[in-house]
């Protein structure tokens, strides 16, 4: 009750509700209105440590509109409870906090956050303009020195960055002009188009390209005195200065609460600890229409605990908001404990295009293995002998979507034919490819390769997860049928990806596509050779990623296709262009089953205490892009009963 | 009794410098290393790993120098009191674990004082009332405790905790007590804590404790001097207080040196299940990513730990029995 | 001076047994061999005797596992995932009708996605004996049908529930007792070799050989065991076989406990080899090892059977630990380690509880060794 007075005489008390009907008026218009001061600071802006409001923000700060069917601007207070499995998830917190130079919206396009506004020049001049008068979580100014420092002394020092600036910020491998147009504006400049810069700002894990230059300035040789920084690393016991800064700069890891950063929650404890708290960070940039600088809610605490104990201890009601270690199948006994624990199980649509796909290898070493996967025939029978259906059933209760590994309806790139071709349960089709192949049936039924050994397929997987052997298993009874032995080897994961990489593993199993929700303007490198940790083309991937210097060169012409198809991309601006390009990549996926799909869309349990508000109902949970809750933006969320203290 | 001394430590520093070198190597043994582990994490979250960065990484971690070396290094360290940087942490070894002994301590003292409550009366029962119904049945609920998969039991009992008494599941206190300074309400809430570990991991303990005691008991019960006690008329209770159960504490008491290294390792596997701020936890990460300094020498300790245990009980036999310090080494 | 005492010596042959006359019993009894002595007093711990009776079932089954079981290792039943035990009756609306159980009917629920089964008393299936059933491959050759109980025809027999894949969990504990139940066997036999080896010379031959296996001992007792565990396991190459992967994990669980039995051993020696009968033997020519195998052995085999009986239960227990891990036997090997982890979760607490049977045959079998020990150690002194 934000008025209060005194009512003291008849015309007072009836003049009242006009006075109050203008207020709220005043109120409610979509200006910011009088800035009303967090609670927790009052103090320390009552005795000047801390400026008031108006001096805290920048000016213009982001205001956040929150109109919606189940959204409302909230009130102060509160602490959020998150349980996590390892110290290292303080990250965690820079994911979910979400303060990106530019961020997704609820159209997955970015734009400007912390920025005040960015300027693309032909894909490949960008111009960012900071907000005036905004400064870091110390009160020291954010300004274009934070880039200058990255970029000079930072990105381009070769201790610091043995191979140069990180990928996103290299065009044909070459770096862009960086120039400092005023104190609040810069510029990097491109020769050709960089379709990786902006997805890289707006990222789960961010790329950063600016860091806080008055903090880490007494660390780095340039600026410091020789002696001090010396007293410095050895007080650290860090072997040299480098060491020292890289261990302390690292806005990601968020183990360090001295450095200054843009985040709405800064950590307050100091690590080691099973209990990390975030406080509200006073120069946050983002206000609501009332006039509250956001976040709403006042700390966040992490809890460390073994990843077993977090369904059950979200089962007791200890966290307030909870996705992150829980699975499918607790959702029953999530739902058990609802409602003693006072909060909601919600199921969000999640964004993968496979929950367990296939990896055939083909960059396997053996001849003859390498011969059979190569074949598109024979991946073909492969993804034809699986019955998705059944798994659906076995495992999901029928919730769980079965199809190719590709994106998902709710894509705009979507067609049927993507997720339904060779992706049906038929028998005699995969029996017959296989027959056409050549390989003949043994006496056990299991059909014999060229060499006359029985076809054995090790399917290594990092063998953590009960789920993916249950389904493994399944689709080794429905390839016994097709006359394929499947032998399941569960491997520690670094002992897995090590196999795949040298080529000894003739397939793997593991996710599907991590975004399976792109636009024609999300990039297609998850489609194409790019990388060495695609299972199917290791060696391939790793000779792009290198630029040739290691790695094999594609000798398969669908995937130079693919390849050709993603440069292609890379290079055009045009978005009818790109999205025919994604069609034919597309295409060429479901044709050639590069990875062997099996269910999709499952849901994700996510428990929201019944005092949080501004959570949507259904929203998707993804990580790239979406940063899980960062896209949601929990800064805006808010306790209702934020003056009754939570139960535990 | 000098020359025995001075003999027992030459062999003590030996073993310890043979358990350092085992140590060393068993880490060392799965395939891989830390930095191999902490890049496959960075390249799971698809940050890019080249090999000019993998080769940056090794010599920051000082993994790229021989195996020989860092062992030397780590000794060397050891000895000067420097137990080391943890790579996954990213600080002193010290700091890392500094935190966690003084809850290890409290969980471990109580599991002990658990140990010999519950396994001193049943012992001493099974002793006097030999293949009596009591017997077996008591010696049933001892045995329940070790033949019980621990980590199973823990999960049981966590959850029957919250559901009866409302304790908030896993970890030694409630999550607003940890990091805050020692008050009444943070010690209360350890102990509403404290009985679940330590009925899980003592009760393992308990089978061991109870037929050491019964073994030893009816030994002494055999011997001349109880029948001729008993034939002069001492009442039953008194003879049994007066004189054998004092002989049959001996080894109890000796075994005091392996039995709390025993317990501080039995009770990792159970401490990571439920997530208790102690050393187990740690020590269970620290081997699984080979953070080769953290485990190496929170390893080393627990077995100077053993060691000096062993020592001090040696001598303690020494003192009291001529017959080992002067029939130790006779060859054939 | 007179001479010699008057004496009288009794020219007739003399023979032992003539100074007292044993009646036949007595004879039995002080003429019997060590083991039946042995065995009159293991008699007298009558729960020992019925845990080993128990035991020697149990071990007995695993021989004719695949025709126990009322279904094969992998047989899935795609309508009855989760579903509870299943009570066998005698007794339908009052009469007396044979052994059956009920059908189950089954439903989801779809706001709690919770799978439900009633038994549906309108359902009545009658057990099979001696039936065909699922196909199976006895011990790996001959294929066969017959079964000792099967369900009904078209019915169920879940009589300890299934699991995620609708996999009988009776059968499959079954299946699961070969392998654990053997392990402890394997691993003990193991620390058994190697710990009579080692133990025997040092307690034999003494001096530096003593000396340095006292040290080894300390060394390996003062590791904790979770690191050589993991290590060890972590080690062995990535693509054996789940059969070699079997052994190698005994193998190592083996070379983890040898020390206290070579301890026993070297201690029991060290007290023997003082005695006279041994040094007899040494001054008649016989070797070192004949004296350790045919004169010392004997005299303590009944302890070091009594503490291998007493090791087997860590074993078993170590295997589960491993499991746990993610470092021992992994699906599709089906041992109740393999069996647990599945069962460790919260589910399986709250919802499923039959799937933590695992642990009480883990329980059972644990106890049942421990009894036995007991037994066979208060009986390996019988004179005592």
């Amino acid at each position: 009750m934000l008025l209060r007075c005194r009512v003291r005489g008849g015309r007072i008390a009836r003049a009242l509700p006009a006075l109050m009907l203008v207020w709220l008026t005043i109120a409610s218009s979509p200006t910011v209105a009088g800035a009303i001061e967090p609670p927790v600071l009052a103090a320390r802006v009552a005795d000047g440590s801390l400026p008031k409001m108006e001096e805290r923000l920048p000016q213009p700060p982001a205001v956040v509109r929150l109109e919606g069917a189940e959204q409302a601007p909230g009130t102060y207070g509160g602490q959020l409870r998150l349980l996590m499995s390892q110290p290292r998830d303080t990250r965690m917190m820079v994911v979910y906090g979400y303060a990106r130079l530019v961020g997704y919206d609820a159209n997955w396009l970015p734009v400007p956050d912390i920025l005040e506004a960015i300027d693309v020049k032909e894909g490949r001049i960008f111009t960012l303009t900071l907000r005036k008068g905004h400064r870091w979580s110390d009160g020291q100014p954010f300004t274009a020195e934070d880039f200058r420092f990255y970029w000079e002394d930072v990105a381009n020092n070769p201790e610091l960055s043995p191979g140069g600036p990180d990928r996103f910020l290299l065009v044909d491998g070459k770096p862009p002009r960086f120039e400092v147009l005023d104190q609040r504006t810069v510029r990097y400049t491109w020769e050709r188009s960089n379709p990786h810069f902006l997805p890289a700002l707006a990222g789960a894990r961010p790329d950063e390209i600016f860091q806080p230059a008055h903090y880490l300035k007494p660390f780095h040789p340039r600026y410091a005195e020789a002696a001090a920084l010396a007293q410095k690393v050895a007080e650290a016991s860090q072997r040299n200065w480098s060491a020292l800064f890289t261990r302390i700069c690292n806005h990601y890891h968020n183990d360090n609460p001295d450095l200054p950063t843009l985040d709405p929650w800064v950590l307050a404890t100091r690590p080691p600890s099973s209990r990390f708290i975030f406080t509200r960070n006073p120069f946050y940039h983002r206000v609501d229409v009332n006039g509250r600088q956001l976040p709403y809610i006042d700390e966040v605490a992490l809890t460390i605990v073994s990843p077993q104990l977090i369904p059950v201890k979200t089962a007791a009601g200890e966290a307030d908001l909870q996705a992150r270690g829980l699975s499918f199948e607790n959702f029953t006994i999530l739902k058990q404990g609802a409602a003693r624990n006072n909060y909601a199980v919600r199921l969000w649509p999640t964004a993968r295009g496979a929950e367990l796909a296939l990896f055939p290898n083909l960059n396997v070493e053996d001849p003859a293995q390498r011969a059979l996967v190569r074949d598109p025939r024979f991946r073909q029978a492969l993804s034809l002998a699986i019955n998705r259906d059944e798994i659906s059933q076995v495992i999901y209760y029928g919730m769980a979507r079965p199809g190719n590994d590709t994106v998902l309806p709710a894509s705009p790139l979507f067609k049927a034919d993507y997720e339904e071709r060779h992706a049906a349960f038929d028998l005699a089709r995969a029996n017959g490819l296989l027959d056409a192949l050549g390989l003949r049936r043994g006496t056990d039924g299991v059909r014999l390769t060229a060499a006359g050994t029985p076809l054995e397929i090790v399917v290594e997987t990092a063998g953590e997860d009960p789920v993916q052997v249950a389904i493994l298993q399944l689709i080794t009874e429905t390839w016994k049928a097709a006359g394929v032995r499947l032998l399941i080897k569960p491997e520690e994961r670094q002992v897995l990806r090590n196999r795949i990489f040298a080529g000894l593993a003739m397939m793997s199993a593991w996710y599907g596509l991590e975004n399976a929700l792109a636009n024609a303007d999300t990039r297609p490198s998850e489609l194409a050779p790019t990388s060495q940790m695609q299972f199917a083309w290791p060696k391939w991937g790793q000779h792009y990623e290198t630029g040739g210097r290691s790695g094999e060169a594609i000798d398969m012409p669908a995937a130079i296709e693919l390849a050709e198809l993603h440069e292609a991309w890379l290079k055009t601006l045009d978005s009818a262009a790109r999205e025919k390009i994604w069609h034919r990549m597309l295409a060429n996926r479901a044709e050639n089953q590069f990875s062997i799909g099996t269910v999709r869309g499952v849901p994700q349990p996510v428990v929201v205490s019944n005092r949080l508000r501004n959570v949507p109902a259904e929203a998707v949970y993804n990580w790239e892009p979406g940063a899980h809750f960062g896209v949601h933006h929990p800064d805006t969320f808010w306790f209702a009963d934020a003056a009754a203290p939570a139960k535990r | 009794m000098l020359r025995y001394l001075g003999r027992r430590l030459a062999t003590m520093m030996a073993t310890l410098l043979a358990i350092s070198a085992l140590i060393f190597f068993i880490i060392q043994l799965p395939p891989g290393d830390y930095l191999s582990n902490y890049i496959a994490e960075l390249q799971s979250q698809g940050e890019a790993v080249t090999g000019d960065k993998v080769e940056f990484l090794k010599k920051q971690y000082g993994l790229d120098r021989p195996l020989v070396e860092q062992y030397v290094v780590w000794v060397t360290s050891l000895l000067q009191g420097d137990l080391g940087y943890s790579f996954e942490h990213n600080m002193p070894v010290s700091k890392v674990v500094g935190d966690r002994v003084i809850l290890s301590i409290v969980l471990n003292v109580a599991t002990v004082i658990f140990i010999y409550v519950v396994a001193f009366p049943i012992g001493i029962y099974s002793a006097t009332r030999q293949y009596s119904w009591g017997d077996y049945g008591l010696t049933l609920v001892g045995l329940l405790g070790l033949a019980t998969p621990n980590f199973l039991l823990a999960l049981i009992l966590l959850y029957f905790a919250n559901l009866a008494f409302g304790t908030s599941i896993g970890s030694l206190m409630d999550p607003q007590f940890i990091n805050q300074p020692w008050s009444v309400a943070k010690a209360l809430s350890v102990l509403e804590h404290l009985w679940v570990p330590v009925v899980v991991i003592g009760t393992s303990g308990t089978a061991g404790m109870i037929r050491r005691l019964r073994a030893n008991l009816l030994d002494e019960l055999q011997k001349q001097y109880v029948v001729t006690a008993r034939a002069k008329g001492l009442p039953a209770g008194r003879l049994l207080r007066k004189y054998p159960l004092r002989m049959a504490l001996n080894p109890f008491i000796a075994d005091l040196g392996s039995l709390l290294p025993q317990i501080v390792s039995g009770s990792v596997i159970v401490s990571a299940v439920m997530s208790l701020e102690t050393t187990g936890p740690m020590l269970l990460k620290a081997l699984q990513s080979q953070d080769m300094y953290l485990a190496g020498s929170f390893l080393m300790f627990l077995a100077a730990l053993t060691v000096v245990g062993m020592f001090l009980s040696d001598v303690l036999l020494a003192l009291l029995d001529p017959r080992i310090r002067l029939g130790e080494g006779s060859g054939r | 001076m007179s001479g010699r005492l008057p004496h009288y010596v009794d020219p007739a042959p003399f023979t032992v047994e003539e100074t007292e006359q044993l009646t036949p019993e007595q004879e039995r009894f002080y003429f019997a061999p060590n083991w039946k002595v042995m065995w009159w007093k293991f008699r007298r711990h009558r729960v020992a005797v019925a845990c080993g009776a128990v035991l020697l079932v149990m071990y007995a089954s695993i021989l004719i596992v695949e025709f126990i079981a009322p279904y094969a290792l992998e047989t899935r039943n795609t309508g009855f995932i989760h579903a509870p035990p299943q009570r066998v009756r005698l007794f339908h609306e009052g009469a007396l009708i044979g052994p059956f159980v009920y059908g189950f009917t089954y439903r989801l629920d779809p706001v709690n996605l919770k799978r439900e089964y009633t038994a549906d008393r309108s359902k009545v299936q009658r057990l099979r004996f001696f039936c065909q059933g699922d196909p199976y491959r006895f011990w790996g050759w001959g294929e066969s049908r017959l079964h000792l109980v099967c369900p009904a025809e078209g019915g169920t027999l879940f009589l300890l529930g299934t699991d995620r894949l609708g996999r009988d969990l009776f059968s499959r504990l079954f299946y699961g007792a070969r392998i654990s139940l053997t392990i402890g066997l394997f691993g003990v036999a193991v620390s058994f070799i190697l710990g009579i080896t080692i133990g025997g010379a040092a307690g034999y031959l003494g001096g530096w050989v003593d000396s340095a296996v006292q040290r080894v001992i300390e060394i390996l007792r003062s590791l904790p065991e979770l690191p050589l565990w993991m290590a060890l396991s972590a080690a062995l190459p990535v693509n054996w076989s789940p059969l070699w992967v079997y052994f190698g994990i005994t193998l190592i669980l083996g070379m983890l406990d040898w020390p206290g039995l070579a301890r026993a051993v070297r201690s029991k020696l060290l007290a023997l080899r003082e005695e006279d009968f041994c040094t007899a033997a040494e001054l008649m020519g016989a070797k070192p090892t004949r004296i350790i195998r045919k004169h010392l052995l004997p005299n303590f085999m009944s302890h070091l059977i009594a503490s291998a009986t007493l090791s087997i239960p860590s074993m078993i227990l170590g295997e589960t630990a491993l499991s746990f891990l993610g470092l021992g036997l992994r699906p599709p090997v089906t041992s109740w380690g393999v069996l647990l982890i599945e069962a460790q979760n919260i589910e399986a607490v709250v919802l499923y509880p039959w799937l933590l049977m695992p642990m009480v045959c883990v329980i059972i079998t644990v106890l049942g060794f421990n009894f036995l020990g007991d037994g066979l150690r208060d009986a390996a002194d019988p004179y005592a």
